[in-house]
C-alpha cells in the first residue's frame, strides 16, 4: 500500500513539472507624452499553462498606494485592451486622448497559478509584476514668426521652444510631410530659423518645424501664394463637328477653389458657363479644370481661351488658341498627290511605247542560215 | 567559286542602262514596305486617345502589317512568276493607297486591323517580292551593287517619313494624316511603271527545231499547265531538298530572331542607364543614318571581284559581326559609348541586310528566285513575331537588359557561324557534283554538235522548198 503512495506521488510530482510559471518576455516601457496624444503600452508572458494577463493603475505612493484595474472600454471608452492567449499571453493597452489625469504608474500582472483568484489567499505571492510610467505634459508653446506668410516674395520662417524642461536633441523643417535635408540639425537651441529667399508656387505649403524632444512637438506655418495656372498645350486642334478638349493644371498652395473659362471676343472676355446648350462642358478639380466644346464649328469656335483659378489670395490665368481643321483639309495635299502620281506614270508610259518599235530585230535566222550554205 | 544557278536565264541581263531606274524604283517600293509599318507608330498615341483602345491593341496594327507582308510571299511570288513584276508592283501601290485612305475614315479597331493590317500588308508583300525579282531579272555582274541600293531604300524611307508623319499628325490629325500617307504610297504605282519587264534579244536560242511548228499553241497551253501546277503549290515545298537553300534558311531565321528586339529594346535601355529621353531617340536615328550609307557601300564591296564568288562567307562575316556588337553592349555605360554602339550596330544591320536577298539570289538563280524569296518570307514570319517578346520576357524575369543583348548576340553569332561552316561544306559538296557534271557533259556535247548541224540543213532546206514553190506559183500567174 505505500509503495503504491510512493508511486503515484512520485508519479504526480513528474506530472507536476511539465508545468513552468509565468515570466515576462515583453515589460511595458515608459512614456512621456502631449495632451491629447496617445500611448500603448505592450505586455508578453510565457508559461505553461497561457497565464492570464491583468492591467492595473497604481496611484499614490508606497505605502499608500491605490490600484485600479482597467478594463476595455474603461474611462469612457478610451483605454481599450487587446489580449491574445495563443502560445503565449500578449496583451496591448491603449490610451487615447491622454489628460494630466493620465498620468501614473500602469502595471502589468500576470499569473498561470490556478489558485490565482482565491479571495482567501494574498494576490501579491501569486501574481507577477511589471510596471511602467505614463507622464502627460501640457503641449509646450512654440512661438512662430510669422503666423502665416501671404502672397509675399521672400520670407524669414523661425520658431521658438519656450517654457519647456524637455531635452532638445536637435530640429529640423518639413514641407508638406516631406523632410526638407538641409534643415536638420543636431545643435539643443530652442530656437530655429528656416529662411525662403524666393517664394514661388513650387516652394509654397504648409511648413513645419519639428524638434527633436521626447516627445516630438511641432507647430506649423503656412506659406500662400496666388494660384499657379499653367495649360497643358498652349496650342490646341480639333475637327470640324468633333469634340475639342482644353485642359489647365493649377500649382501651390492653396490650391484654386474656383475655376472658370472665358472666350476672348473682340477684345472682351465672354464667361462660359457649365452647361450652356449642350455645347459646353467644364470638369473641375482643385488642381485640374477640363473645358470640352462639342460640335466645333470653324465661324464660332476658333480663338483664344483663358482658364482662370482663384484661390483666397486672389486668381492665376492662361491661355489657349484653338484651332479648328476642316474636314476636308487634308483632301487636297491627297488629291494634288494622286494627280502627281497620274501624270508620273502616263510620262512612263508615253516614254515607253515611243522608244519600243525602235528596239525590234529579227534577222537572226537567217544569217545562221546564211552560214550553212 | 560561286555556287552556278541551278538554271541558265536563257539571255544576258542589261546590267546597267535601264536598270539603274528599275533600281529607282525598286528602292521606293522597297523603302514604303520596310519603313510604313515602324513609322504609323507616331500616329499611335492620338488613335488610342480617339478610338479608346489599350496600347497594346494599337501596336497589333504594326504587327499584322508586318506578318502579313511576310506571309503573304508565296501568294506574291506565284503572282510574280505569271504577270511579271510591273503590274504586281502597280497593283501593290494601288492596295496601300486605297488601304491607307480607307483607314482614315475608320472608327473602331477592328477596322484599323483590317485596312491597314490585311490591305495595306498584302499590298506591301507584293511590292517587296516583285521589286527584289525584278532586280534579279535586271542584273547580274552588278548585281550585289543594285541589291545594295535598292535595299537602302528601308533606312533612307524612315528617316524621311518619320519628321513628316510629325508634320502631318500636328497640320491634319491622324485621320488627314492617314489619307495623305495613302496619296503616297500611290508612288509604289509610279515604281511600278519603271519596271519594264526585260524581252529577251534572241528568241531564237533553243535547239528543239521539230517542235518549232507547232509552238505557237503548245506555248500557250504549257504556260497555262504551269500555272495551274504552281497554283496548287503555293508553299513549293520542293525548295527543302536543296542544301543550300535550307542552310540558308536556318542561319536568316536565327538572325531574324535576334535582329529586331535590340532595336525595340535600345532607347529603353539607354534611359535605363541614366541617359535622357531626347538623346535615347537620337541613338535610333544615329542607327538609320549609319544604315543608310552602309547598304550601297556593301553592295559595291560585294561586287568587287574578290568578295562576289565568296559572297556568302561575306554574308556570315556580317552576321557575326552584328552578334558580336550586341554581345559588347552591355559593358558599355556611357553615353558616348553607346552612340559607338549605335553605329557599329548601324554598320552590322544595314551590312546583313543589304547582302540578305543577293545571297538568296546567289543560291537560286532568277528563275527560281521569286518562288524562293515567297518561302523564305513565309518562314521568317515567325522568328520576327517571336524574337522582341521572347527578349521583353527576358528583361521581366530578370529585371536587367543585359541578358537581352546576350541573347540576341548570341543567337546571331551562332546563325553567321553555322552558315560559314555549312557554306564551307556546301561549296565543296557543289565542287564535287560539278566534277562529275563535267565529265558526262564531255560525252553529250560531241552528240550535241552534230545535232545541231543536221538541224540547221532541215531549216534551210525548208526554206528553199517554200521559195521554190512561190517561183512555181509565180511562173504561173505570169505565163
Amino acid at each position: 500500500m505505500k509503495l503504491l503512495w510512493a508511486v503515484s506521488a512520485l508519479l504526480l510530482s513528474c506530472w507536476r513539472t511539465d508545468a513552468s510559471t509565468a515570466g515576462f518576455t515583453k515589460s511595458p516601457l515608459s512614456q512621456m507624452k502631449l495632451i491629447d496624444d496617445s500611448a500603448e503600452l505592450h505586455c508578453e508572458v510565457i508559461g505553461n499553462p497561457i497565464p492570464e494577463v491583468q492591467w492595473w493603475f497604481v496611484e499614490g505612493e508606497e505605502p499608500n498606494e491605490t490600484f485600479t484595474q482597467l478594463f476595455d472600454g474603461a474611462r469612457n471608452d478610451r483605454v481599450q485592451i487587446n489580449a491574445t492567449y495563443i502560445v503565449h499571453a500578449t496583451s496591448i493597452i491603449h490610451l487615447t486622448s491622454l489628460t494630466l489625469d493620465d498620468s501614473g504608474t500602469y502595471e502589468c500582472r500576470a499569473s498561470n497559478d490556478p489558485d490565482r483568484n482565491e479571495l482567501k489567499k494574498t494576490p501579491k505571492i501569486k501574481w507577477i509584476r511589471s510596471q511602467a510610467n505614463i507622464i502627460v505634459i501640457e503641449t509646450p508653446n512654440i512661438v512662430t514668426e510669422p503666423h502665416e506668410v501671404s502672397n509675399q516674395t521672400s520670407a524669414v520662417l523661425s520658431c521658438n521652444l519656450t517654457d519647456s524642461s524637455l531635452l532638445i536633441k536637435g530640429s529640423y523643417w518639413t514641407l508638406n510631410g516631406n523632410i526638407l535635408e538641409d534643415s536638420v540639425s543636431a545643435d539643443d537651441s530652442p530656437f530655429t530659423v528656416h529662411r525662403l529667399d524666393k517664394i514661388t508656387h513650387s516652394n509654397s505649403g504648409t511648413y513645419e518645424c519639428v524638434f527633436k524632444t521626447e516627445p516630438q512637438v511641432k507647430q506649423t506655418i503656412e506659406v500662400k501664394t496666388l494660384p499657379h495656372v499653367v495649360a497643358y498645350k498652349h496650342s490646341e486642334h480639333g475637327n470640324e463637328n468633333d469634340k475639342g478638349v482644353m485642359v489647365c493644371v493649377g500649382h501651390g498652395h492653396p490650391l484654386p477653389t474656383d475655376w472658370g473659362w472665358f472666350k476672348e471676343e473682340d477684345g472682351n472676355r465672354k464667361q462660359i458657363l457649365n452647361g450652356t446648350g449642350d455645347k459646353y462642358e467644364i470638369k473641375s478639380t482643385p488642381n485640374k479644370t477640363t473645358l470640352t466644346i462639342n460640335e466645333l464649328s470653324i465661324q464660332d469656335d476658333i480663338g483664344d481661351y483663358t482658364c482662370l483659378g482663384t484661390n483666397e489670395l486672389g486668381p492665376g490665368s492662361d491661355k489657349i488658341h484653338l484651332r479648328v481643321r476642316s474636314r476636308l483639309a487634308a483632301l487636297w495635299p491627297f488629291l494634288g498627290i494622286v494627280a502627281e502620281v497620274i501624270i508620273l506614270v502616263t510620262i512612263i508610259f508615253i516614254y515607253e511605247k515611243r522608244r519600243k518599235p525602235d528596239e525590234v530585230n529579227d534577222g537572226h535566222h537567217l544569217d545562221s542560215c546564211l552560214d550553212c550554205i | 567559286m560561286s555556287p552556278a544557278p541551278k538554271d541558265v536565264l536563257g539571255y544576258k541581263p542589261p546590267d546597267g542602262g535601264w536598270g539603274w531606274m528599275v533600281v529607282f524604283g525598286a528602292h521606293i517600293s522597297i523603302g514604303f514596305a520596310y519603313s510604313t509599318p515602324k513609322a504609323l507608330s507616331i500616329f499611335f498615341k492620338e488613335i488610342q486617345m480617339d478610338l479608346g483602345a489599350s496600347y497594346s491593341e494599337i501596336a497589333w496594327i504594326s504587327s499584322i502589317m508586318l506578318a502579313v507582308m511576310y506571309a503573304g510571299g508565296p501568294v506574291s511570288s506565284v503572282l510574280v512568276t505569271r504577270f511579271g513584276s510591273r503590274p504586281i508592283v502597280m497593283t501593290g501601290g494601288l492596295m496601300c493607297g486605297v488601304s491607307m485612305a480607307t483607314a482614315s475614315f475608320g472608327s473602331s479597331i477592328i477596322y484599323l486591323y483590317f485596312c491597314i493590317g490585311i490591305i495595306g500588308g498584302c499590298g506591301l508583300s507584293l511590292n517587296l517580292n516583285a521589286s527584289l525579282t525584278i532586280i534579279s531579272k535586271y542584273f547580274l555582274v552588278k548585281r550585289p551593287l543594285a541589291n545594295g541600293l535598292a535595299m537602302a531604300g528601308s533606312p533612307v524611307f524612315l528617316c524621311f517619313l518619320a519628321p513628316v508623319n510629325q508634320y502631318l499628325l500636328a497640320r491634319f490629325g491622324w485621320r488627314g494624316s492617314l489619307l495623305i500617307l495613302g496619296g503616297m504610297m500611290l508612288n509604289c504605282c509610279v515604281a511600278g511603271a519603271l519596271m519594264r519587264p526585260v524581252t529577251p534579244p534572241d528568241k531564237w536560242t533553243s535547239f528543239a527545231p521539230q517542235t518549232k511548228v507547232e509552238q505557237p499553241n503548245e506555248h500557250n497551253t504549257k504556260i497555262k499547265r504551269n500555272f495551274g501546277r504552281n497554283a496548287k503549290k503555293f508553299l513549293d515545298l520542293s525548295f527543302f531538298k536543296d542544301r543550300g537553300f535550307v542552310i540558308y534558311l536556318i542561319g536568316n531565321v536565327m538572325f531574324i530572331f535576334g535582329a529586331y528586339a535590340p532595336i525595340v529594346f535600345l532607347s529603353a535601355y539607354a534611359i535605363n542607364q541614366g541617359v535622357e529621353k531626347y538623346s535615347a531617340a537620337y541613338l535610333l536615328s544615329i542607327m538609320g543614318f549609319v544604315d543608310m550609307f552602309i547598304r550601297p557601300a556593301t553592295g559595291l564591296i560585294a561586287n568587287s571581284k574578290w568578295i562576289r564568288p565568296r559572297i556568302q562567307y561575306f554574308f556570315s562575316f556580317a552576321m557575326v559581326f552584328n552578334g558580336t556588337c550586341h554581345l559588347l553592349c552591355p559593358l558599355i555605360k556611357s553615353y558616348v559609348f553607346l552612340v559607338v554602339y549605335a553605329a557599329f550596330f548601324g554598320i552590322g544591320f544595314g551590312m546583313v541586310f543589304a547582302l540578305i536577298f543577293e545571297c538568296l539570289m546567289d543560291l537560286m538563280g532568277s528563275q527560281r528566285f521569286p518562288s524562293a524569296v515567297g518561302l523564305v518570307t513565309i518562314v521568317e514570319c515567325f522568328p520576327m513575331l517571336l524574337g522582341p517578346p521572347a527578349a521583353g520576357l527576358l528583361v521581366d524575369v530578370f529585371g536587367d537588359y543585359k541578358y537581352l543583348f546576350f541573347m540576341c548576340g548570341s543567337v546571331i553569332m551562332t546563325g553567321g557561324l553555322f552558315l560559314f561552316v555549312m557554306n564551307i561544306y556546301n561549296y565543296h559538296m557543289l565542287d564535287k557534283e560539278k566534277a562529275a557534271k563535267n565529265n558526262e557533259q564531255g560525252q553529250k556535247d560531241t552528240e550535241n554538235q552534230d545535232q545541231e548541224k543536221a538541224a540547221s540543213w532541215i531549216w534551210c532546206l525548208r526554206d528553199y522548198t517554200i521559195f521554190r514553190e512561190c517561183l512555181t506559183l509565180y511562173a504561173q500567174v505570169l505565163g
